[in-house]
């Protein structure tokens, strides 16, 4: 659109035609865009936006799900900011597991991306095995699988308890239930490895001769090549995959058996805005905590835009 | 060989997409509840509950021998443990999608009435497609929202305490009598703890599970002291005194090693994973309705005994343990009565159930289903008889719409004190903020 409006006037095409003609060219050009946009534009505004104006409308109302929602203007925020212990608890274990869970993924991902590259016989075999709990952990019941392996007598139990540590199951003990939701998580680090691995073969092999001739060492390389010609890609991994931490709700709720326990150790953000909405019948609150999820998200992704201003390094910026 | 392109991110295209990841924390989490039902001819009902292996295997029968006998209706059933199944029913009643067929708790009866969840059954009751006239008048009120009936009682319940007679008589306790106390409760949870007998994983077995997490169990001792858990529909009937009386009660219990660890109480979600279920504690306090699932599992020695009383006062109360009612937006509300009518008061539907939902409400099913009683059944209308005769006061009215979340925050907020989160006050406290915040509504 920008492009339209900025370029010169095509001098070689004659005198300019007048302002109206132009217009009105300019919308026949561009109506078969909208035609083809149509899908999405239908899709975008029924199934995203009004949705959202629906959402935020609720934040602000008392709305049980049965009966019409009743306006109460700034009390949802207002008590779950003020009045509610468990919000708090549900921000706390949300932001430790964003903390824990999203650089354990992004580091063994990048680690196995450079296992991969170097691999010459079999990548492809080793890139579907990794990429595969991706594809399968989303779904519940490699989580109820998960559940089982971590419980009181599963397996993890068992193995720890024969090398003398006695946990007594994962799942049960409010010490441990948030990192047996955190391991399900790094396990399925296929997309980002994918992504890395991409990012890997585009750094020209050129820039890791002319280093090794100048007598730098692997670490070296890794340091001074791998890590600023692949930092744009970590930045996209990195906002990606915080964005999708704050959101995870599926491990957390087969893990928990859909209560967020024991005693609220794995009550995610997301697990306590169903919770609110769907078993306890506080839509309005649930929108409230939808809203406000969307404004940390936001803030959280702004921050890390400045930061990476300083360490993000693009290849296009030295043409400028 | 051609150079592959160099990858050149821009900052304009993280921006969009990470805009795009954003925006996915407003999605709407997706009810996904499409029922179709498959077929072309016929009818398909869907008939949903909550309860133990037993009672499925139960209800299958039954619904099986509906089927055969009206052809052309097919039932789909499903079921779970009460938790998963309230939150999903929830959902469903949500998108306008609740069952054709659908079990209900007394606590969701003013909810789900209210918001037009349910059909109303008066008009199948005067056509006679459910018959009412083996079932009392007052007990049929239970299922009423102003005045109206939306669904009727499937059985009547009443809590009390299965326990291991074996154990018992080995820890010297005698047989748990109508008016034994708390503190001979708890008394004998020392005396089995202190047998130093070995669960399955090697631990010593404790004598109960822990009541501190059950709200009934609290509301039992409540009334037997005198009180109640609500004053009306707004406004709670305990302080925060009674609360902390209680829970320090079973803390201290659960500390000394008499009743289940934390650990196993967080894990039962049903008989088969209850301490007692495990093989790691004599006794657990139950309704009368699951009761048969413990005999089943443990062996005929496990017995049913009442709840204990405060100085022989008794806090245990009759109530309809279950209801069953219509989804307002079935398309077969007919044939979904006749399912009704038919798990309600035909005999032999009522012979395949037993009392797998407690005594029946339908007088005639009950009185000819006692006398071929046997075993866990048997027990559990003793029981109730038993309980009658005692001297039972009288239930209360029933609870406000929010109490479903309540009696949830009660078990949650418990286990912040059993893992040493909070003190008994400071969870009592706590409950009681959540509990008023529920009810405010």
């Amino acid at each position: 659109m920008s492009v339209l409006t900025t370029r010169p006037p095509d001098r070689t095409a004659g005198p300019p035609a007048p302002r109206k003609g132009r217009a009105r060219r300019r919308r026949e050009q561009q109506w078969p865009a909208y035609v083809f946009l149509s899908p999405w534009m239908i899709g975008a505004v029924a199934l995203t936006l009004v949705p959202m104006a629906v959402s935020l409308y609720l934040s602000f109302t008392d709305y049980n799900l049965f009966d019409p929602p009743h306006w109460v203007g700034l009390r949802n925020y207002t008590e779950m900011l003020t009045e509610d212990p468990r919000y708090w608890r549900s921000v706390g274990t949300t932001l430790l597991y964003v903390v824990v869970a999203v650089p354990l993924k992004l580091g063994l991902a990048l680690g196995v991306a450079m296992l991969l590259r170097n691999l010459g016989r079999g990548r492809a075999f080793y890139r579907s095995a990794f990429y595969a709990p991706s594809l399968l952990g989303a779904s519940m019941s490699i989580a109820l699988v998960w559940r089982a392996l971590f419980n009181d007598g599963g397996t993890v139990a068992r193995v720890l308890d024969a090398v003398g540590i006695h946990t007594g199951g994962w799942v049960g003990n409010p010490d441990y239930a948030v990192f047996a939701v955190v391991l399900l998580t790094v396990w399925q680090f296929g997309a980002p490895m994918v992504i890395f691995l991409a990012g890997l073969q585009q750094i020209s092999p050129d820039l890791y001769e002319a280093a090794a001739l100048d007598g730098a060492g692997r670490w070296r390389q890794f340091l001074s090549v791998t890590v600023p010609m692949l930092s744009p890609v970590v930045f996209f991994n990195l906002v990606l995959e915080t964005i999708q931490s704050f959101q995870v709700f599926t491990p957390a709720f087969a893990i928990s058996g859909g209560d967020g326990g024991p005693a609220d150790s794995t009550l995610f953000y997301t697990l306590y805005l169903y919770e609110r909405g769907f078993t306890a019948s506080h839509m309005g609150y649930a929108a409230a905590m939808a809203w406000m999820l969307l404004l940390a998200i936001g803030a959280v992704t702004l921050i890390l835009f400045r930061t990476s201003r300083s360490w993000v390094f693009y290849a296009d910026e030295e043409d400028r | 060989m051609p150079e592959p392109p160099v990858l050149r991110p821009r900052r304009r295209t993280f921006l969009a997409l990470s805009t795009l990841g954003a925006t996915a924390a407003l999605a709407p989490l997706s009810a996904c509840s499409s029922d179709d039902a498959g077929g072309g001819k016929g009818v398909t009902l869907t008939f949903s509950w909550w309860g133990n292996d037993d009672r499925a295997s139960r209800t299958n029968n039954a619904v099986k021998l509906f089927e055969k006998e009206h052809p052309g209706i097919t039932v789909r059933t499903s079921n779970a443990d009460f938790g998963s199944y309230l939150t999903k029913l929830a959902t469903q009643a949500a998108g306008g999608g609740v069952p054709d067929v659908v079990q209900l708790d007394y606590r969701q009866i003013s909810q789900y009435a209210a918001g037009d969840a349910l059909a109303r059954l008066d008009e199948p009751i005067d056509a006679g497609t459910i018959r009412t006239d083996e079932m009392d008048d007052s007990f049929l009120r239970t299922g009423t929202y102003q005045g109206r009936q939306y669904a009727l009682p499937m059985g009547r319940g009443i809590t009390g305490y299965a326990y291991d007679s074996h154990l018992y008589a080995k820890a010297g306790i005698t047989t748990p009598e109508p008016s034994w106390t708390w503190e001979e409760w708890a008394d004998a949870n020392v005396r089995i703890h202190r047998l130093g007998l070995h669960g399955p994983d090697g631990r010593t077995v404790t004598g109960s599970n822990d009541g501190g997490t059950n709200e009934d169990v609290f509301e039992d001792w409540l009334r037997s002291r005198g009180g109640q858990l609500y004053e009306d529909q707004r406004r709670l009937a305990f302080s925060e005194r009674d609360l902390t009386a209680f829970w320090t009660f079973c803390d201290t219990l659960r500390k000394e090693g008499a009743v289940a660890a934390a650990r196993d109480t967080t894990q039962a979600k049903s008989t088969e994973t209850s301490p007692m279920g495990r093989g790691l504690a004599a006794a657990d306090f139950t309704w009368d309705a699951p009761f048969p699932g413990y005999p089943a599992l443990l062996g005929e020695q496990v017995h049913y005994g009442p709840v204990p009383t405060t100085g022989g006062r008794a806090g245990a109360y009759f109530k309809p343990s279950m209801l069953i009612g219509i989804g307002a937006h079935s398309a077969h509300p007919k044939e979904a009565a006749q399912l009704v009518d038919f798990l309600l008061n035909d005999h032999r539907a009522g012979d395949i159930l037993g009392f797998s939902r407690s005594t029946p409400p339908n007088r005639a099913v009950a009185a000819r289903v006692a006398t071929t009683l046997k075993g866990a059944e048997r027990e559990i209308y003793r029981y109730a008889q038993a309980m009658e005769k005692y001297g039972l006061a009288d239930p209360p009215t029933a609870p406000p719409r929010g109490d479903l979340a309540v009696q949830a925050a009660f078990g949650r907020t418990y286990q912040r004190v059993m893992f040493g989160l909070s003190t008994p006050r400071q969870a009592a406290r706590e409950l009681i903020d959540q509990a008023n915040r529920e009810l405010r509504q």
